[in-house]
């Protein structure tokens, strides 16, 4: 089942001036739910105006959108409750952090959604765990931390609030590999254990392979293609057409297979290629 | 940024044209002039150099009218307080609010009054706004002001130091009003709502933004130090400029039409047998 629903979605910034820009145009898109979807493409393709819509932070120029089959803006005042059931963590979250401690921080997004003091307390424990922080952080001022703890505080400030779907946009931007693999193998492990939605907007190519299960490619404000991890990396030629890469490593197995090397084309991790020339490998020596 | 007043409006006109230093010295002139008229002549004459520095620079009058909509509460409240609390003599109308307590009066005199001093503040801020933010990039404000005022650094005044301040803090504007935007939208995610209730509550639900807002000016401002102390900034001394400002013909000339301007008022002030105010 889809549990989001974009549908004849249009964007205008600066509607009826000389600087008017088409963000979006004519998106019909259907994310689908208890899973990782990725959304890729180039700086001004549309992929941050996109998730912006989704907790009503824009709201659309024509189109309508559906969350868990209900249109957003049916009721415009009510569109806080959007916002609890669509989790936002924006690009560079750590420079929203405001309160005294840490716990206060994380606990901003619960006490507007109104729980009660046990409810929030359980809640921080468990976020804090996902976003892999220690418990003795909670007393800490936010503005004491490293960058990398910031971001994982802030993170934690977003999935304290239980959302249905969480969106991230570009969660691991500016972190080193090792702070990569972190932070997006815990969203991945909290995917797994909530059975939230969540929604990455990435550059990297690397990453979308490893941790989504699907993935979305936009260009000039409209979807270029959408579908599974696999069938989007398999149409490498569409993807080096709107100027994205496929994967480094899908990069060599395909100037492998230029070479002649009998190796299937459809593979996108590292992991996977190991497997396949390990393959290779053996069935060459059996050969022999 | 809903206030058209302070924006930039490029063209390439003789008023664009002039250097900043002559409109500084106009619009300090324009100012007495504007506060040393007493005739009504004089006035006519202010509003139609107005009128004919927007024609002249071509920025559409509708643009300019829409620039004061800022200060047209101040204009009403001004109007206001001078036709009902200054007196005159001729008495126009008089209205008893509480009989034998408290009597309204209008004067001829305090409508008058009123009346010029809602003109003085339309045309002064039309003028100011069309000399130096319509026709005036900041860069070049700022520029002339560090070199028009220059003649202060020998009295140990840091004019560039102000001129560089100037500069930076207008640079960083449209940098914060960003800023402001996404961290709004990050904690209007989380629930934040800036809306709805008191006025306690509302001032306190702008804490979350106002915090990472300073956390992140004084990042930025530190930033931007180091960097201009690794390109070795160290004051204006010995500083030369890439676009040095020059006087061209048209400059004085404008010059002498603003010393015109300057004599007219006064023998219009002297002169004229319009109505005195």
């Amino acid at each position: 089942m889809s549990i989001v629903e974009l549908k004849d979605i249009n964007f205008i910034y600066g509607k009826k001036t000389p600087y008017e820009i088409k963000a979006l145009d004519d998106i019909n898109l259907a994310i689908e739910e208890n899973c990782i979807t990725g959304i890729i493409g180039h700086t001004g393709s549309g992929k941050s105006t996109l998730i912006q819509l989704l907790n009503g932070l824009a709201k659309p120029s024509s189109g309508v959108v559906y969350i868990d089959g209900k249109n957003i803006w049916e009721k415009p005042k009510e569109i806080k409750k959007v916002r609890f059931l669509v989790g936002m963590v924006m690009q560079y979250p750590e420079y929203q952090l405001f309160a005294d401690t840490v716990k206060e921080d994380i606990a901003f997004g619960p006490k507007n959604m109104g729980l009660d003091e046990k409810e929030i307390e359980e809640r921080i424990k468990k976020s804090i765990e996902f976003c892999g922080l220690n418990k003795d952080i909670l007393e800490k001022s936010p503005f004491d931390l490293s960058g990398g703890q910031k971001r994982r505080v802030a993170l934690a400030g977003v999935m304290a609030m239980n959302p249905k779907i969480l969106v991230l946009d570009e969660p691991a931007a500016g972190l080193d590999p090792k702070g990569r693999r972190e932070i997006l193998g815990g969203i991945k492990e909290y995917q797994r254990q909530s059975g939230t939605s969540v929604i990455i907007v990435s550059h990297s190519m690397e990453d979308m392979a490893m941790y989504c299960d699907r993935a979305i490619v936009m260009r000039h404000g409209k979807i270029v293609t959408h579908g599974t991890c696999a069938d989007v990396f398999s149409q490498h030629k569409l993807l080096l057409d709107v100027g994205l890469d496929v994967p480094e490593i899908t990069g060599i197995i395909l100037e492998l297979r230029a070479m002649g090397t009998e190796i299937p084309e459809n593979i996108y991790t590292v992991d996977g290629a190991v497997e396949a020339i390990k393959h290779l490998y053996l069935s060459k020596e059996r050969g022999v | 940024m809903e206030a058209s007043f302070g924006v930039y409006y490029e063209k390439d006109t003789v008023i664009h044209r002039l250097d900043p230093r002559t409109k500084l010295l106009f619009m300090i002139a324009f100012i007495v002039c504007i506060f040393v008229a007493s005739d009504i002549y004089a006035y006519i004459m202010l509003i139609g150099i107005t009128v004919a520095s927007i024609l002249f620079s071509r920025v559409p009058i509708l643009m300019v009218l829409k620039g004061l909509k800022p200060i047209f509460i101040i204009v009403i409240f001004t109007t206001i307080l001078n036709l009902f609390w200054t007196d005159g003599t001729t008495v126009l109308a008089t209205w008893n609010v509480i009989p034998d307590f408290w009597t309204i009066t209008i004067y001829k005199e305090s409508l008058i009054r009123a009346g010029i001093l809602a003109l003085r503040i339309i045309i002064l801020m039309a003028c100011t706004s069309l000399y130096f933010s319509y026709t005036t990039t900041p860069i070049e404000l700022t520029d002339g002001i560090e070199t028009g005022l220059g003649f202060l650094k020998k009295i140990k005044i840091p004019i560039h130091e102000f001129a560089m301040m100037m500069t930076i803090a207008l640079r960083f504007i449209p940098t914060l009003v960003d800023e402001t935007t996404k961290i709004m939208n990050a904690q209007k995610a989380r629930g934040a709502d800036f809306s709805s209730g008191g006025l306690i509550k509302r001032a306190k639900a702008l804490i979350p933004i106002i915090i990472p807002l300073f956390v992140s000016a004084f990042r930025r401002a530190d930033e931007l130090a180091t960097a201009m102390e690794c390109r070795c900034y160290h004051g204006g001394k010995g500083r030369t400029r890439m676009r040095a400002l020059k006087m061209k013909a048209r400059d004085y000339i404008f010059l002498l039409l603003t010393g015109a301007m300057i004599a007219g008022v006064i023998l219009l002030n002297i002169y004229a047998t319009g109505y005195k105010v």
